[in-house]
């Protein structure tokens, strides 16, 4: 398994350096390739920083030959994008049908009532953004499943659920 | 990242691939045969949550002091298993373990745990242990695109030569025209596997007589659906399989291009992937002059971002393209008219997977399998409380009832079947007597089920029908690519009315009305994917109307729906 790096938390930009670098590999023999390919580079961004700045799509548009009008339509169509930063952790909540009939309902109901949070939102306090899937995490032995971070907690219930919610918060303020 | 590949050669003949062969058989040959007891731990996405990398770690630490051979292969499908063991002491079959947690490792090696033990490898019982064919889960498959998946790994070309990767792609350049390559595939009559049952022999050979060049192929290995996983599991269990179908097509069309478009949710698969096509491309399978055939053929990994809608053959080929995945009219097909309005020829991950036995094997023998209008194996996949679920591949025609009983051993303790929803999010739910029916492409339309992609989900008495249409509508509504009209507002209608139901607000003419809407959506929808988007919730209105008459009547039976809450803009709005 490759090491997932995480960025160090910025709220308020993205080390646009690092996308330079990033994009100077994206090596397009011709402008169909480039079109390509624009797909995968907003997929590395948003992998590292956790959302595309307006800034980095800017990087992208001029590598790629396109404008940061259509990374903008690409980046709302296509769920897996984020346009805002992310809290300090990340949860993706799996809402596949195998979650659903294991009660991942009533998960992201509490996610709603609890802690004020719909789909893509962060916490008050910036601890934690919980995001929706749509699809399906591949983990269905495991449902009603999430997975923190690079971490996965299987067979949840509302308690355990809160209970996990409720350890990260803490202990991301604990931190700051 | 890429790994260095520096220390595969570059085959450049027919001999050199041989050769190469031989050797890695040679090696493959001398792992079993060894002094050391190899261990081999399936990893995959289903097994990393429950901890096979621990498990992985706790063998790899005893290794040199008991002598042990630690490998990872594929999952390999049983999901229930996990995290699942093998060990083979030198001289004896490999014995299953299942459920293996990191501090099982030492017990395992010194005989202990035998509870955990499943069964063993090969048809002879062993040490009073049964052997692994004759367990429900095993016994009824047949596979073909599973034969290795679990048994090498992933991230070795060697391993998946010495199996026999590859030699359908060797027929292809060396000892069959491409003409003799689609003959053999329109015998074997497979059908595509992403839900359409389109025959394959016939998309390509309008393929290969397509006149426009260049040409391409494009392989949909994008699952958006939220209930099957079959297509990560191919790629993460043997991805060189997938590779192969792909370069076959490409050699069989004419097209110089190969692409493969899997969705960005699969971290997991998308590397193993990777892997496999930088170390095909290290050895010239995949290139300039493949393997010296004067052949080429490229190859691109594309991947999507999570849009349910790009598993439609047009949408998938703009999203490659780095424009908004959303379907267009047909004519022109993406045959005559497709990935940069060049014929292309789109398959399933599943179809082109098969493709290695059909061509070194032959259609007829591919044909024997299945049943008369379905031939050969298909991949199903089921979620929900179930015994022992997982990936299986089961010959075309197996009774339902066989597989949801004993393949897939029946619900869990505690828990009452109640349906089981076909198709994905296309088609309707069957009851459990309805199940007498045999599972193929055409059994279960008449049924209002549909194979789809081979994804069921089993429910419970605890998951209210009403509730359970209104997610599979909301579903659809999210993931409508809001070109046509149609679908854009009328799935929204839909999810409103089941919801005014839901929050107990329903009446009498809400019944006719969701018919009423639905006839639209499915009538005047551009795409596949609005004209069945209404198909759930019509299934769930016909197999369980009293649940939706009691709801009217003020009641969930199943204490699910807030039919008596205060129906709020928030709690409408929420997913």
């Amino acid at each position: 398994m490759a090491e997932v790096v995480h960025a160090p938390a910025k709220t308020d930009g993205i080390d646009l350096d690092y996308v330079r670098t990033l994009m100077a590999h994206f090596e397009p023999e011709d402008w169909q390739e480039g079109q390509e390919l624009i797909l995968s580079a907003l997929q590395e961004i948003n992998e590292h920083f956790g959302y595309v700045s307006v800034e980095a799509a800017e990087i992208v548009a001029e590598r790629l030959g396109t404008t940061i009008n259509r990374i903008y339509g690409l980046l709302t169509f296509y769920a897996d994008f984020r346009t805002q930063p992310r809290g300090k952790h990340f949860m993706l909540m799996c809402h596949g049908m195998s979650c659903y009939v294991m009660g991942s309902q009533k998960l992201v109901q509490e996610m709603a009532d609890k802690y004020g949070i719909s789909d893509g939102g962060t916490t008050a306090g910036g601890e934690l953004t919980i995001q929706v899937v749509n699809g399906c995490l591949g983990a269905c032995n495991q449902s009603p499943v999430v997975k923190l971070d690079d971490d996965y907690h299987g067979r949840l219930t509302t308690e355990s659920f809160n209970e996990l919610v409720q350890r990260v918060i803490a202990e991301t303020a604990q931190e700051q | 990242m890429a790994q260095p590949t520096s220390d595969l050669p570059r085959l450049t003949s027919q001999k050199a691939f041989d050769e190469f062969r031989a050797r890695a058989i040679e090696k493959w040959e001398a792992i079993w045969n060894g002094k050391k007891t190899v261990v081999s731990i399936g990893i995959g996405s289903s097994s990393i949550p429950v901890g096979a990398l621990d498990v992985m770690a706790a063998f790899e630490r005893i290794a040199d002091k008991e002598n042990l051979h630690v490998r990872k292969t594929g999952v390999d499908g049983a999901d229930w298993t996990d995290v699942q063991v093998r060990v083979k002491r030198p001289g004896e079959p490999a014995v299953v373990y299942a459920n293996v947690v990191p501090s099982d490792a030492k017990g395992i090696i010194d005989g202990k745990h035998r509870g955990k033990i499943i069964g063993v490898e090969g048809d002879q019982p062993f040490d009073g242990i049964q052997p692994l064919d004759t367990h429900p889960f095993y016994k009824y498959q047949q596979r073909i695109v599973l034969q290795d998946v679990g048994v090498i790994d992933p991230d070795s070309i060697e391993e998946a030569i010495a199996r026999g990767a590859y030699m359908g792609l060797y027929r292809a350049l060396f000892e069959l025209t491409p003409e003799e390559v689609i003959a053999e595939v329109t015998t074997a009559n497979v059908r595509g596997r992403g839900g359409a049952g389109f025959p394959a022999g016939i998309k390509w050979e309008s393929g290969r007589k397509a006149r426009v060049t260049p040409k391409f192929v494009t392989c949909n290995s994008h699952e958006g659906e939220p209930n099957v996983y079959k297509d990560r599991r191919i790629h993460e269990g043997d991805p060189h399989r997938v590779l192969e179908g792909i370069l076959i097509a490409c050699v069989a069309v004419g097209a110089e291009r190969g692409y493969n478009y899997v969705g960005g949710e699969y971290p997991l698969a998308i590397q193993r992937f990777r892997k496999a096509v930088d170390d095909a491309t290290a050895l010239g399978l995949v290139g300039r002059d493949m393997l010296g055939s004067g052949k080429n053929v490229a190859f691109r990994l594309r991947t999507g971002g999570g849009a349910y809608v790009c598993g439609e053959g047009s949408a998938m080929m703009y999203s490659i393209m780095g424009v908004r995945g959303q379907p267009r009219t047909k004519p022109p097909r993406s045959v005559e008219e497709g990935l940069w309005k060049r014929p292309t020829v789109a398959n399933n991950t599943e179809t082109l997977s098969n493709m290695r036995d059909i061509v070194v094997k032959g259609g007829e023998w591919y044909a024997q399998f299945g049943t008369e209008k379905s031939k050969g194996t298909k991949l199903m996949t089921v979620q929900g409380p179930m015994k022992t679920m997982g990936l299986v591949e089961v010959p075309m025609g197996i009774n339902f009832k066989t597989l949801i009983d004993e393949v897939w051993g029946g619900m869990r303790d505690g828990y009452t079947f109640k349906g089981i929803q076909t198709g994905g999010v296309s088609a309707g739910p069957l009851r459990y007597e309805q199940l007498d029916v045999p599972v193929d492409f055409d059994s279960l339309t008449p049924l209002g089920g549909m194979l789809g992609s081979g994804g069921f989900v089993v429910f419970d008495e605890t998951v209210c029908a009403v509730d359970f249409a209104r997610y599979l509508t909301a579903f659809n509504r999210v993931e409508s690519c809001s070109k046509c009209v149609p679908c854009a507002r009328g799935n929204p209608a839909l999810v409103e009315t089941v919801d005014r139901i839901r929050f107990g607000r329903g009446s009498q003419r809400d019944l006719p009305l969701l018919e009423r809407t639905s006839k639209h959506v499915i009538e005047l929808s551009l795409c596949g994917l609005g004209q069945v988007a209404p198909m759930p919730l019509l299934g769930m209105m016909q197999q369980y109307p009293e649940e939706f008459q009691a709801h009217i009547d003020g009641v969930c039976p199943c204490g699910v729906c807030p039919v008596s809450a205060e129906a709020t803009v928030e709690a409408l709005a929420a997913d």
